[in-house]
């Protein structure tokens, strides 16, 4: 999977949790979950069960400290895949 | 520095599942998944760590400046529960943070202070609240000058608070 097809799959899990449908059709690498797309905290322990499962990947306490960016999150995903 | 967090219990049910399976592991200490499993009410006690935490957070954010997702690092205790409020501590990095916690009507609502500041009366004052390019909530007071607050919404429910020494009305 590319980065293109990742950010595709990672927009998909993000959506029903973001609040800022306008940040969220305009996602890009820099969009961040809380200040852009004004995702409620809580929820961003589901995004990341939901990466988790849909990627078939762990995400340790380490990953998730960075994972409130696109960015981050792709970097950490592609990563993860990458050492399968 | 200041921190709050509300939670708005009804608004929880419809935007979170904390019975997901590793939700409560993905936040949570071991000694605190234990505490809220040992509990008689382990949804109230998942929201009030929660907004521990998360009041805690807004202080240790203030404090060093570094944004991170770190659940797991901010350690809570209770020490004290009587009808109005529960009193707690919580640890992170080195910080530690004395919290308040009430429960009205529903709604969940911690503040958390530096334990050095832990006397200090904290009162709730009217959302008349700007940010600086920091992202952080102030006040202007009729003075003129900028008093640091923290403000918090979830649901229905917004809070903002501040030290009262400070000349905010």
């Amino acid at each position: 999977m590319n980065r293109t097809q990742l950010t595709e799959k990672l927009k998909t899990i993000i959506t029903p949790y973001a609040n800022n449908i306008q940040a969220l059709e305009t996602l890009e690498e820099d969009t961040d979950f809380i200040n852009d797309l004004n995702i409620n905290s809580a929820n961003l322990v589901d995004i990341i069960l939901d990466i988790e499962e849909q990627f078939n990947i762990v995400i340790d306490n380490t990953d998730m400290e960075r994972m409130l960016t696109v960015r981050a999150s792709l970097d950490i995903i592609e990563t993860k895949l990458s050492t399968q | 520095m200041i921190g709050n967090d509300v939670v708005d219990i009804a608004a929880s049910r419809i935007e979170s599942n904390w019975k997901r399976k590793g939700f409560l592991e993905k936040i949570f200490t071991a000694e605190e998944q234990e505490f809220i499993k040992l509990s008689p009410d382990p949804e109230t006690y998942v929201w009030i760590l929660w907004s521990m935490k998360e009041a805690a957070y807004k202080v240790y954010n203030r404090e060093t400046g570094i944004r991170a997702f770190i659940p797991h690092e901010l350690a809570c205790k209770i020490y004290g529960i009587s009808p109005q409020e529960y009193k707690g501590v919580v640890t992170c990095r080195g910080g530690i943070y004395q919290t308040t916690t009430t429960i009205t009507n529903g709604i969940i609502h911690t503040v958390a202070v530096p334990h050095l500041l832990k006397d200090r009366k904290v009162i709730e004052i009217p959302d008349n609240v700007l940010k600086d390019t920091y992202r952080r909530p102030y006040i202007i007071n009729r003075s003129g000058l900028r008093i640091p607050v923290s403000k918090s919404n979830h649901g229905k429910c917004t809070k903002v608070v501040a030290f009262s020494e400070h000349p905010v009305l």
